[in-house]
């Protein structure tokens, strides 16, 4: 009995470090990133600087809680740039064509709540890989966006519109967006019992189905929270600039995943944190304006993405090793 | 007294396959009911009816003396019936605790999930399991197997469970943790628990169980209070047959060593085996499963590499690394999981067949597929295959059938020693004692075989000699005079085992 | 096996006798030997990946990264040729092994850290690009010598250079993936990993070949993709990826791996081929062809799963 209480009286600052030992190294390296970077130039503390960091790749958190989700699910979507592209220029147009102003916030959000969830539906119910479902969709709504708007710069949209431009104390709204989707999400996925169904799902879909689970259902239910998400973000990227470029964002896919990944979240499915993610996030925004202010070309950011998602997944597939053949003992 | 579970009259079939026939079976409150049969005896399809995973085709299922209908895996563990599986359904990267309450767990008054209780309660269930080892914060993933199935019992005690059935519990279990499990099921017992406790090991059926229930294809053979057995009635009753007629071994010449293994090790699984393979003998491999026989194959066989020791082929210390330097090197093996490991399930035959000597079938780098179809039917005819032709699908085979073929995939290389290991599990008598016949003929044409099984009467009927395998290292070696059910049984199964030399039985 | 392929590259057949015939009909322009041959021009480099990529399908793999060799590459070669100096066939040939290296480089990733095909050729698409990127700095070579364009613009005996290329390849790939050892190590090692390395496959060599022709094939379709269009560009070849897997999963090879042919692969790349040309004779910009390319291969892996769980079932 002694010894039963031993162990479970195991600090809960010791178990917290455990648990999220990847979002600690991930924040770790923001800080070295701000003193090393500040060092050099200091510029790059800045308050302007650290606005535009922290408030301009904000939608880029955003997205990147859903793509956790799906990831975590045991998932990937590769069509959340086009989405977005997609979801803005919804937004856009319906500003300018004189909507109310909470309609040109909420469909965006709503279609991509919609053509996640058949996303999700096609992966889950037909059996059809998500590389392949979403490989297609990301070419479906890139081409259609493109065919139907040309690439248009949609402008003059009503001031009241531009929703990241607003500012509470000074911050801007963007940042609370982040933050405050980041705490909701990070809670509800520890806390709801469909949260931790996802990682169910995705650690383990056989041992989910014998539980009780639904892993179907599931599926479905992580795709469109992802859409949600991916409203949101396009709602942030959209009001950023007072124009709308409707093309599809580069790398942005490929930024969201990574921000996942990094983050904790292991591309095999069942585990992260979306805490992770946004962190992450926020380690790439600092590492591309970082790449300015040390004067190195942005042309290299891309370069770098691969070989962080590299590294991070064999540091990864190294520690699962590591794991099993402890299991063995 | 009532009955817990009560099943009457259980029929079932796949696809016009008669598995289950008129299987009446109960489980009392407080009591150990073991559940043996030989592999395709129907064990693992009664025990998914009452999990709830299958619907029986005709009879009837009573939970407390009450009739239900299990629509689904959740309606039976609502009834209080758990399962603990062969191969656990856990979550790796969740916690121990999360595990144990994953679709049931707390809530507070909000609806969001109680960790804390959670956590108090996983605690509460290990203790009373004997587990105060097991962390409940730590992640499934990085736990023994022992520890792992702790955490699948511990589960289905969280759900109320009246009634456990455990499949298979010991099937990957070291000898310290058999016997702890053994406890542990004695303690649930004590509280009133039924187990349904399915094994094929006698020893342990016989330190456990209160009541015994014998399946044999697919029809119950008898159910018995265990004082009224003894093991030479319980495999009579499991085979069918006195067991000297089930095995046609011819007597042979014993030729030269073919393959020789010297203080041969595979890291701490497989621990310094030596033993000697002869022409024209079989050499039985007896133990509990988890003794590391068939590591021991794979290590010979080159998917696990030796890391120390040697291996002597015709006198020849050779290094093997790989599975195509075995097979060059004339050694075949015959694998335990032959769905997966031993088939191409959804191609042909021919292309099973000729999968191990692809070259010598090809010119030029191109595959001659007449020379390949003539091999097939060959290998058809000569062994017996019940196929519509070279061009069938092996999915579509029966279980011997399928053996068949992968005994003539590597019977096409030419091999000069043989491995096989659990040669007939899983199918039925009669191709049974064709395979056996088969093996007969093989080794008095020259062939050495190593076999490895897990059912004593065909372990003592074919060998020439028998090696006894505990933990990883030899424990025991008997003639085949000396071979007696009970002298290898105990072999096998004490903790200290018999003197390593011939003669010596424990 | 072959039953289920006979029947899906006979629908595929039929499909595109009727494709051919509705075009035709739409457009007087169609059925022309010189729009034909250009079409075949246009083809070709999407052609010679999807031979590559039906051997990684086959083999349960996938590789996201070849639209990325290809930008590589095609990067390399200015670099080498204008920066470097080296003699343009010596630049072509190190552009060609660079490809390889970097299939190489995916299959060690995948057989020696056991990386699953998805995330490391996702990881390589990224850094690969991302290279080209860098080394070009988004500055484009160009002046290339006359007989370059040979390459990609010029014709032997009245049919496109590429095309004889294509052609000779495609009958390379269609023997060593129907006929050799090689292809039937691919199509168990698709089908059965664990049964193949029981056997004595080389399971983990034959992985590492696969991706490392992908790399080649990659490169070589660099070289005349630059050829054709007279410049290179970091972003050449995005969305490669998308084109070639459209194909080959038209063609009839299961996505889950084991099965497949060259044949159907050629097939659903005429099909894809023929339904671009249509689009584009209506009008139809190459935004929009996406688009079709997009719901085809969503549309053919729904109606693949589902004919195969009848088949199974």
């Amino acid at each position: 009995m002694a010894i039963a209480g031993a162990i479970n009286r195991r600090s809960a600052a010791s178990r917290l470090v455990e648990a999220y030992g990847q979002e600690f190294v991930v924040l770790g390296a923001i800080i070295a990133l701000f003193m090393i970077v500040g060092a050099v130039n200091p510029r790059f503390l800045n308050d302007n600087n650290l606005v535009n960091i922290f408030s301009g790749n904000a939608y880029i958190a955003v997205a990147a809680i859903g793509m956790s989700l799906v990831i975590i699910s045991g998932h990937i979507d590769v069509s959340v740039g086009s989405l977005i592209g997609v979801l803005a220029t919804i937004a856009g147009t319906l500003a300018v064509q004189g909507y109310p102003i909470w309609v040109a916030w909420t469909v965006p959000v709503l279609v991509g709540i919609v053509i996640n969830a058949l996303v999700g539906a096609l992966i889950a119910y037909f059996r059809i890989p998500s590389i392949v479902v979403t490989l297609g969709m990301l070419s479906i709504l890139k081409g259609g966006l493109i065919s139907v708007t040309g690439g248009t710069w949609i402008t003059n949209m009503p001031p009241e519109f531009f929703i990241a431009q607003a500012r509470l104390f000074g911050i801007p709204a963007p940042v609370y967006f982040m933050v405050v989707l980041t705490i909701l999400m990070a809670l509800w996925m520890r806390y709801a019992s469909l949260g931790r169904a996802i990682y169910a799902v995705g650690g383990n879909p056989e041992a989910a189905r014998a539980a009780g689970l639904y892993p179907e259902r599931t599926c479905v239910l992580a795709f469109a929270m992802h859409g949600f998400f991916a409203g949101i973000a396009a709602l942030l990227f959209a009001t950023q600039l007072q124009v709308i470029q409707s093309t599809v964002p580069p790398n942005l896919e490929l930024t969201v995943i990574t921000a996942a990944v990094i983050g904790g979240v292991s591309i095999l499915g069942g585990t992260g944190t979306v805490i992770g993610s946004t962190l992450a996030a926020i380690l790439f925004a600092c590492i591309s304006s970082a790449l300015v202010f040390l004067n190195v070309s942005a042309y290299w950011l891309r370069a770098v993405l691969g070989l962080l998602i590299l590294a991070t997944v064999l540091a990864d597939m190294a520690r699962r090793r590591r794991h099993r053949a402890a299991g063995r003992l | 007294m009532t009955s817990l579970v009560e099943l009457r009259g259980i029929s079932k079939s796949f696809a016009s396959v008669r598995v289950l026939q008129d299987i009446s079976f109960d489980v009392r409150a407080g009591e150990v009911h073991a559940l043996l049969g030989e592999n395709g005896a129907g064990k693992s399809t009664l025990i998914k009816i009452m999990a709830g995973v299958h619907r029986a085709d005709e009879g009837e299922i009573r939970v407390n003396g009450e009739l239900v209908h299990f629509a689904s895996p959740r309606a039976s563990a609502a009834s209080g019936i758990a399962v603990v599986h062969q191969e656990l359904l856990l979550f790796p990267d969740l916690s121990v605790a999360e595990n144990i309450f994953m679709g049931h767990a707390p809530r507070t008054g909000w609806g969001a999930l109680d960790w804390p209780q959670m956590r108090e309660r996983a605690r509460d269930l290990l203790d009373r399991l004997q587990s105060h080892h097991i962390d409940v914060d730590a992640h499934v993933g990085s736990l023994s197997v022992a520890n792992r199935q702790r955490v699948e019992i511990a589960r289905a005690l969280s759900q109320d469970a009246r009634v456990l059935i455990m499949d298979e519990p010991t099937a990957s279990l070291v000898e310290e943790d058999v016997q702890q499990l053994l406890s542990i099921v004695r303690l649930l017992r004590d509280k009133g628990v039924g187990i349904v406790y399915v094994s094929h090991k006698l020893p342990e059926v016989f330190a456990l169980a209160d009541r015994v229930t014998v399946l044999r294809d697919g029809a119950l053979v008898g159910t018995a209070p265990i004082g009224e057995l003894d093991e030479r009635r319980l495999v009579s009753m499991m085979v069918g047959r006195p067991i000297d007629q089930l095995f046609p071994k011819q007597a042979t010449k014993i030729g030269a060593p073919l393959l020789e293994l010297r203080s041969l090790s595979f890291n701490s699984v497989v621990r310094d085996i030596s033993l000697t393979l002869h022409a024209g003998e079989i050499l039985g491999i007896a133990g509990l499963i988890g003794s590391g026989r068939t590591e021991l194959a794979l290590t010979v066989f080159g998917i696990t590499p030796a890391t120390s020791g040697q291996i002597l082929i015709d006198n020849q210390a050779m290094r093997i690394d790989s599975p195509q330097q075995a097979r060059d090197l004339g050694i075949a093996y015959v694998p335990e999981d032959r769905g997966l490991q031993g088939l191409v399930r959804p191609q042909s035959i021919a292309e099973n067949i000729s999968l191990t000597v692809l070259k010598s079938l090809a010119t030029g780098g191109l595959i001659d597929h007449r020379k390949e179809e003539t091999l097939a039917r060959e290998s058809i005819a000569k062994f017996g295959v019940r196929a519509r032709g070279p061009r069938q699908i092996v999915q579509q085979l029966s279980g011997g059938n399928q053996q068949k073929v992968v005994l003539a995939k590597w019977l096409a290389t030419e091999p000069r020693i043989l491995i096989m290991d659990e040669p007939t599990r899983g199918i039925d008598v009669g191709a049974k004692s064709e395979i056996h016949a088969l093996m007969s003929a093989l080794a008095a044409r020259g062939l050495g075989i190593l076999m490895i099984s897990s059912e004593l009467p065909e372990v003592l009927g074919m060998s020439d000699r028998v090696l006894v395998m505990k933990n990883g290292t030899l424990v025991g070696e008997f003639d085949r005079a000396q071979a007696t059910a009970e002298a290898v049984g105990a072999a096998m199964t004490l903790a200290n085992a018999a003197a390593n030399s011939s003669g010596e039985a424990a | 096996m072959s039953r289920y392929l006979l029947r899906h590259e006979a629908i595929l057949a039929v499909l595109l006798v009727l494709a051919l015939a509705v075009l035709a009909m739409q457009s007087d322009r169609f059925f022309t030997l010189d729009n034909l041959l250009n079409q075949g021009r246009l083809m070709a480099e999407v052609g010679l990946v999807a031979l590559a990529m039906t051997f990684v399908i086959v083999s349960a793999g996938i590789d996201l990264s070849v639209g990325s060799i290809l930008g590589l590459v095609a990067i390399l070669l200015g670099v080498f040729w204008q920066k470097l100096g080296l003699p343009l066939p010596v630049a072509m040939g190190l552009g060609v092994v660079v490809g390889g290296v970097a299939g190489l480089v995916n299959g060690i990733i995948i057989t020696r850290f056991r990386v699953p095909p998805l995330i490391a050729t996702l990881a390589t698409l990224a850094l690969y690009r991302g290279l080209a990127e860098g080394i070009s700095q988004a500055r484009s070579v160009r002046g290339y010598p006359e007989w370059f364009f040979v390459l990609g613009q010029g014709e032997v005996l009245g049919v496109p250079t590429q095309l004889w290329i294509f052609l000779a390849c495609a009958v390379i790939a269609a023997i060593v993936l129907g006929m050799s050892t090689f292809g039937r190590a691919t199509y168990v090692t698709g089908a059965n990993a664990v049964a193949a390395r029981f056997s004595g496959i080389p399971v983990d060599r034959t992985i590492l070949l696969i991706y490392m022709a992908s790399g080649l094939i990659s490169g070589l379709a660099a070289i005349i993709f630059v050829s054709r269009v007279s410049t290179t560009r970091s972003d050449m070849g995005t969305g490669l990826e998308l084109d070639v897997i459209t194909a080959v999963v038209l063609g009839g090879t299961s996505i889950f791996g084991g099965r497949g042919t060259i044949i159907g692969t050629l097939l659903g790349l005429i099909l894809m081929q023929a339904l671009k040309n249509g689009l584009a004779l209506a009008g139809v910009k190459g935004d929009g062809t996406i688009v079709v390319i997009g719901l085809i291969l969503i549309a053919t892996i729904i109606i693949s799963n589902l004919v195969r769980r009848d088949a199974d079932g």
